[in-house]
């Protein structure tokens, strides 16, 4: 409608105005009085109503809806593997004692609060963890150092901050080399870390693999730090083993290398399987050709962990060779010693006493130079003087073999006078040993060989010896090992290096004495180490006996420029190392004019 | 069926933080000992300014315990004995759930009000505890004596923390919404 047309009224139809002056009513009434009549326009249109319309209020756009006055929200959610119920006995309380543990009574102390806040320890994912429920998992578990305050886990004692970082490094990984220095407590760490994730149902099948001679420390320290996880070790004829290998259901089986390598075909058997494997002494598989190498790489397996203190004896193939068991393809072939800690760094973790003890207990090491005694000087003269005449006529036939027969005869002189059993350094020994026994301490005697230390035992006999070597039958070594700890007229113990040398916890001695020396500073690392580990609460005096200007101080001299070299091997390695003797030091001992033909192979 | 009271108690621990898309909840159950058994988060949501002006001071409330936090206990397949919050407005959840649900006192100096405080040694802080639910004190404290005494309930927010970073990083959330 335009303005015009509301500012103009409308037209009126004529019909309807004709209408209303011909009403007869009105003429009847009275007489129509004399008016003009004007003619109204016609309209030319319908009229149109010119009020606005008005609609109901229900009707839009007049009551606009606000949209959804409720909130909803979406979830997802990951539940993760149920720990078994036979591993989540009801809380104790805090004021009951933990098992093997002695409870005192002592008023608590308010705490300093200068102190800082006492770091918390999670294990976390690693770069191979790649699903994200396997990341929340890890991160999602409470503290390591709030399991093992004695009140949650059953422990003969809290694990020191730096184990607990050990096992934050195990739990996670599936390829983990855990190479502490000895005496750190490795197979503690071990132990808690299989422990844990048999708690949280991770795993239900595991193997230990370790040496022969330490099949009882195992035993005896599971039930130390997992006495609520079955174990079964593999024992009896081979029928036996077979059903151990396919039927038993035990959650931790514990084998030998040893028993493992006769029983290559079961552990290799398609219907074996483990969740995590750990080798004891991973060493043991440095030669990657060799039977038990190949067997334990033969194993199903979902986890693979190895433990050693001296991972790398003699050269970075060593490792290589580990980390066949250990994560196979993880190093490139024909990779560099330089570059190998770029693949292998993620898997290893090694701590050295002086990193993560330093209030630990002090080690002395004290080089006992001794004198012949005539007989022995005459003995050993004479031998020397006829050996390296006999090794110049073998001329281009002599091998390291021939080498090898002379020096160990002549270390036996330095031991004792063939014929009358004169020794300078059993004498020496005595005389420490009184000094040792008079102030209640106990020491620890290693030799390479087993005869000087029956000889050893019966000299030592007012020192209540104890023998530990090869030939005590498996059965007795372990109450041996009681024995000397409980029974305070037992001072000494004789060991071989063989036996003697790894895996014995024996930090309650303080005195350990060297009789002969070993070839590798590393296997005598772990020999001395036997004392000073983790829980040696005073310092431990490492006496190495060398016979003055004879063969021994030859090697001790060679051996010792070598350990320095050990001591970085496995952070970075620019060149392959040899540990122990090579061919040519071997020779060298020796003023030879001999020497093998060489490429002749 | 299961006495529950006999047995050691599911601990169930709810966090609801607000992030850039808006509020987002996580819940974490557990065992008696702290362990997980089963993690849910939920996607995050907003409220426009309808929502906002209408549900007034109720808001938080409704949104933390109504909306996130029910369905969050409701979605979870295990449930739990009780439920532990970092956020007081979640204590409202209480007259959804039939499970007791008691919140960390925050440190704060005024209280949040209708709540009473207790204490236990299973935390390192104060308790709160909806008035209207004073009744579950007892119930509650006998639950707390069952968890075991390593446990601090405030000692699992940290790893739901660890745990949102992760799902952040990994563009978790943005999944649920």
């Amino acid at each position: 409608m335009s303005r015009d047309d509301e500012l103009d009224p409308p037209p009126v139809p004529v019909e309807l105005l004709n209408a209303l002056i011909d009403q007869p009513a009105a003429a009847d009434r009275a007489p129509a009085p004399v008016v003009d009549v004007l003619p109204l326009p016609r309209f030319d249109r319908p009229l149109e109503t010119g009020v606005r319309e008005a609609r109901l209020l229900t009707d839009s756009p007049w009551v606009r809806s606000a949209g959804q006055l409720t909130l909803t929200v979406t979830t997802e959610g990951w539940k993760f593997p149920a720990p078994p119920p036979e591993y989540t006995p009801p809380p104790r309380m805090a004021s009951e004692p933990a098992i093997g543990k002695h409870a005192v009574d002592l008023p608590t102390l308010p705490d300093d609060p200068n102190a800082a806040a006492k770091a918390r320890i999670r294990p976390k994912p690693t770069a191979d963890t790649v699903l994200f429920k396997d990341r929340l998992l890890l991160l999602l578990q409470p503290p390591l150092d709030g399991l093992f305050d004695g009140r949650q886990l059953a422990v003969p004692f809290e694990p020191f901050p730096y184990q607990l970082e050990g096992i934050a490094f195990l739990m996670p990984r599936h390829a983990a080399l855990l190479a502490d220095e000895m005496g750190l407590g490795k197979t503690a760490q071990a132990i808690l870390s299989l422990r844990l994730l048999f708690h949280q149902g991770q795993i239900r099948q595991a193997l230990l693999i370790c040496p022969k001679p330490l099949m009882h420390n195992w035993a005896r320290e599971l039930k130390l730090w997992a006495p609520d996880l079955p174990y079964e070790p593999f024992d009896g004829d081979a029928e036996q083993r077979r059903t151990t290998w396919l039927v038993s259901n035990c959650p931790l089986k514990l084998i030998n290398y040893e028993t493992l390598t006769r029983d290559a075909d079961l552990a290799a058997d398609p219907r074996v399987y483990f969740d995590a494997v750990v080798l004891d002494e991973a060493q043991r598989i440095k030669n990657k050709e060799s039977k038990t190498a190949q067997t334990v790489r033969s194993i199903r397996r979902g986890r693979s962990w190895a433990i050693s203190g001296t991972p790398v004896e003699n050269s970075p193939d060593d490792l290589v060779n580990l980390f066949a068991f250990l994560d196979p393809g993880r190093i490139p072939p024909d990779t560099p010693p330089k570059h190998l800690p770029r693949y292998t760094s993620d898997c290893i973790l090694r701590r050295t006493k002086d990193l993560v003890q330093s209030d630990m207990p002090p080690k002395t090491y004290r080089d006992l130079e001794v004198d012949l005694t005539p007989a022995q000087r005459q003995a050993y003269s004479l031998a020397e003087e006829e050996g390296v005449i006999h090794l110049n006529e073998l001329g281009e036939t002599i091998s390291v073999q021939h080498v090898f027969q002379l020096v160990m005869r002549l270390k036996q002189i330095c031991n004792f006078d063939p014929l009358t059993g004169e020794s300078a350094k059993l004498e020496q020994l005595v005389t420490d040993m009184e000094e040792v026994a008079a102030s209640g301490r106990k020491a620890i005697v290693f030799s390479q060989w087993v005869e000087p230390l029956e000889v050893l035992a019966k000299a030592l006999e007012p020192f209540g010896p104890l023998q530990y070597h090869g030939r005590i039958p498996q059965a007795e070594r372990t109450p041996i090992l009681d024995q000397f700890k409980a029974d305070p007229t037992k001072h000494v113990i004789l060991m071989s290096y063989g036996t003697g040398s790894v895996g014995l916890n024996l930090q309650f001695t303080n005195y350990v004495f060297l009789f002969d020396r070993w070839w590798n500073p590393a296997i005598e690392d772990q020999a001395i180490n036997r004392a000073h580990r983790v829980g040696q609460r005073h310092p431990v005096t490492v006496t190495r006996f060398i016979a003055g200007d004879t063969i021994e101080q030859r090697i001790a001299l060679i051996l010792d420029q070598k350990r320095q070299v050990f001591h970085d091997l496995l952070a970075q390695a620019d060149k392959p190392a040899t540990l122990g003797l090579n061919e040519d030091e071997i020779f060298g001992l020796f003023d030879l004019k001999a020497r093998p033909r060489r490429g002749a192979a | 069926m299961s006495d529950r009271t006999a047995s050691p108690p599911t601990l169930g621990f709810l966090s609801v933080q607000q992030e850039p898309a808006g509020w987002a909840g996580y819940y974490l159950v557990t065992n008696a000992w702290g362990r997980p058994l089963e993690f849910r988060l939920s996607s995050a949501v907003q409220p426009n300014r309808v929502q906002t002006a209408l549900y007034g001071p109720t808001l938080l409330d409704y949104l933390h315990a109504d909306v996130i936090g029910k369905a969050l206990v409701e979605k979870t397949g295990l449930k739990p004995d009780l439920i532990v919050t970092d956020s007081p407005t979640v204590l409202a959840l209480r007259s959804r759930v039939e499970v007791p649900v008691v919140a960390l006192r925050p440190d704060a100096a005024v209280l949040p009000p209708e709540t009473r405080t207790l204490t236990h040694p299973r935390a390192s802080v104060a308790l709160l505890l909806p008035a209207a639910f004073a009744a579950d004190e007892s119930a509650l404290v006998a639950k707390l004596d069952a968890v075991d005494p390593a446990v601090d309930l405030a000692e699992p927010f940290t790893r739901i923390r660890e745990a949102v970073a992760e799902t952040r990083k990994l563009g978790v959330s943005g999944r649920v919404a």
